[in-house]
């Protein structure tokens, strides 16, 4: 089947009745739990996931995937009038977004922010649509030693792009992937670490992880903050913008859109590395960088536009490879295999329903999130009044819900609590929590490719030196591991 | 000088690391496979432990800088006050986990959520009820008659 019938496969799935109700609910959940801070798109898809069972699974992803993308999208709103990022992708936002606010200007600092998030979110699924096949076409033939190493890629490279301290995220990550050690191992049939249970005997679900050391972690973090004042919520006014404002819009939306969706498909880059890259560049190319920090027409759109163009960069690799880049699409490419859905070359083959309909989605989504963004945000921003205790108690009730609604076994919800208190003693001693989720997710597929691997050379290691593609990732995964480590040993000698 | 954060967790996940090899050296071998059940795990034991020797030597100042000096200086007081809360919630938590499957979802989840919502500090009792009743229902409606997954019922009869 070629692209164009795949693309219309796609069309049919995403500009169905069905298809565009599911994109609409995806994105407006997105945008209300991406706005309540401290809640991000990962709680948000996980507390999808258990909703979603039993839903065609094209509908489903495609819903999910506008969580993803439309809580990038409301993390600002809270970011800009509370200086309260309700993401990590919008942290930047804050920058000049905020004080704009406190200039009384919020409306017009709210629609520079759908407005260039728009332009970043489109430009972005247009190269999207571009790359993706194209990868896709390039890893039909990719055999297990080159998963393995690309794998291995991708986990060496958010530890070395990790917030925080590099030791710190490696750390984080080896405890992921030895909690994903546990269960019956599928080549010999031994069972490890299940300390003769029964209920561990397959594994600790994804859910129970991304639900435990997210959600719940993120709850007891809010418990903790309960008390923190958000500030007072302002008068929103006028969304209108002059001429002059899209003016000096479109060099940074232009630049920073392209420059954001790169950043995206790196593994270990997302949106929030993005954001802080394109705020810093247009500063420094600025004519005027005094401004920025003050409410900078510029310093708001950069980051705004580069946030949205990453999580369509993210897609990339998560579609076309089946490897996720984040903790966030780690817990999309979980939620594609509760659905039954292994994303990567082949999905591109045989299901262009999926493929395509995921892609085409988001440019509806992305025009749903502007009219949700634009016109209806004063009455949407409302749900930053739900009080905190309320938040909390709701929050809990669906990760339980959730966890209990596919095992229908309460020692999952004890497995989940105590994840929750793992996930909150990692932040709590500032482990960052993403390793942690993206190496349980890639260890288990780790393990298995490298053991097809060596099982394919009968033990020689050499199979992963002899194949160019997997020499030139197992290369680049070491640069990626040195290269940091040699420019902060650099840096130090500098100051020393 | 073992005040130090980074000293102190170091030498847990040392310890964790050392049990997590322990019982990798333990399992079962084969001797036909290229690559045995336990050679991961092993290898992700010594990893755990190398890695946590570095982090004894790493000062902490390096991780605390981004957190900012409001952290730092938290009052001791407020701390404490804090892990009360948390260790009672999670109490109820487990509570909650315990009388699911007995007193049913609704019920339990009714009182869950008017006790946290209470014990946090909300002082509006009648929005509270109001919440505490109309979420569990619909959840339940949602979930047992829409998604076909049913919740434990419990004492009560639908």
């Amino acid at each position: 089947m070629g692209v164009m019938d795949g693309i219309l496969e796609g069309a049919k799935v995403a500009l169905s009745l069905q298809g565009i109700a599911f994109v609409l609910m995806g994105v407006l959940l997105g945008t209300i739990i991406g706005m309540l801070p401290g809640l991000g798109p990962i709680t948000a898809i996980g507390v999808m996931i258990p909703i979603s069972y039993g839903m065609d699974p094209a509908m489903a992803l495609v819903m999910m995937a506008g969580v993803y993308y439309g809580a990038i999208f409301g993390g600002s709103t809270s970011s800009i009038l509370l200086n309260a990022p309700g993401v990590a992708g919008t942290v930047a936002t804050a920058f000049d977004g905020y004080p704009m606010a406190q200039q009384g200007k919020a409306g017009k600092a709210l629609a520079i922010a759908a407005i260039s998030s728009f332009f970043g979110g489109t430009v972005g699924v247009v190269l999207l649509m571009l790359f993706a096949p194209l990868l896709a076409t390039v890893a039909v033939s990719f055999g297990s030693p080159e998963y393995f190493a690309l794998m291995l890629l991708a986990l060496t490279a958010i530890a070395s792009l990790s917030e925080g301290s590099t030791i710190k995220a490696l750390i984080s990550g080896t405890l992921g992937f030895m909690v994903a050690m546990i269960g019956i191992d599928g080549q010999t049939g031994t069972s490890r670490f299940t300390f003769g249970s029964s209920s561990l005997l397959s594994g600790i679900d994804f859910l129970v992880i991304a639900l435990g050391i997210y959600a719940l972690a993120e709850v007891f973090k809010l418990i903790v903050d309960r008390n923190k004042d958000d500030g007072p919520q302002r008068t929103i006014g006028s969304i209108k913008l002059s001429k002059e404002d899209l003016k000096e819009m479109s060099g940074p939306a232009s630049r920073q859109s392209i420059v954001g969706f790169l950043i995206g498909v790196l593994p270990g880059a997302g949106a929030t590395i993005a954001s802080f890259i394109a705020y810093i560049t247009e500063k420094k190319i600025a004519k005027n960088p005094e401004e920025f920090g003050k409410g900078s027409i510029k310093g708001l759109t950069a980051p705004e536009t580069a946030n949205n163009a990453a999580t369509s960069g993210a897609f990339v690799p998560l579609l076309s490879l089946g490897i996720p880049g984040s903790g966030t699409t780690a817990v999309l490419l979980g939620a594609f295999m509760v659905m039954g859905i292994q994303p990567g070359p082949l999905l591109f083959t045989e299901q262009p329903n999926i493929f395509w309909g995921i892609i085409i989605s988001m440019y509806i989504g992305n025009i749903f999130l502007l009219i949700l963004n634009l016109p209806l945000i004063p009455y949407i921003s409302k749900i930053l009044n739900i009080p905190r205790p309320m938040l909390i108690s709701l929050v809990t009730v669906f990760c339980l819900i959730g966890v209990y609604g596919i095992s229908f076994n309460t020692f999952d919800l004890y497995l989940l609590l105590a994840f929750g208190i793992i996930g909150l003693l990692l932040r709590l001693v500032s482990f960052p929590a993403a390793p942690f989720i993206l190496a349980f997710i890639l260890g288990g597929m780790i393990e298995q490719s490298l053991r097809k691997s060596l099982t394919i050379s009968n033990g020689s290691f050499m199979i992963f030196l002899e194949r160019p593609i997997t020499l030139a990732f197992l290369i680049i995964t070491v640069l990626s591991l040195t290269i940091p480590a040699l420019l902060s040993l650099r840096k130090k000698g500098k100051t020393a | 000088m073992l005040a130090s954060q980074n000293k102190k967790v170091s030498l847990i996940l040392i310890g964790l690391g050392s049990v997590f090899l322990f019982m990798s050296y333990k399992l079962p071998k084969y001797t036909l496979v290229p690559v045995d059940a336990d050679a991961v795990p092993i290898f992700l034991g010594y990893l755990l432990i190398f890695l946590s020797i570095i982090l004894f030597f790493t000062k902490d100042q390096e991780t605390e800088v981004e957190d900012g000096e409001e952290q730092v200086t938290k009052p001791k007081k407020g701390l404490d006050k804090n892990t009360k809360m948390l260790l009672v919630f999670g109490g109820i938590v487990l509570f909650y986990i315990v009388l699911l499957e007995i007193l049913g979802f609704l019920i339990t989840t009714a009182i869950f959520i008017f006790i946290t919502t209470l014990l946090l500090g909300y002082k509006k009792h009648k929005t509270n009820i109001i919440v505490a009743l109309a979420v569990p229902v619909g959840f339940y409606y949602l979930f047992n008659f829409v998604l076909k997954i049913s919740l434990p019922k419990g004492i009560l009869p639908f």
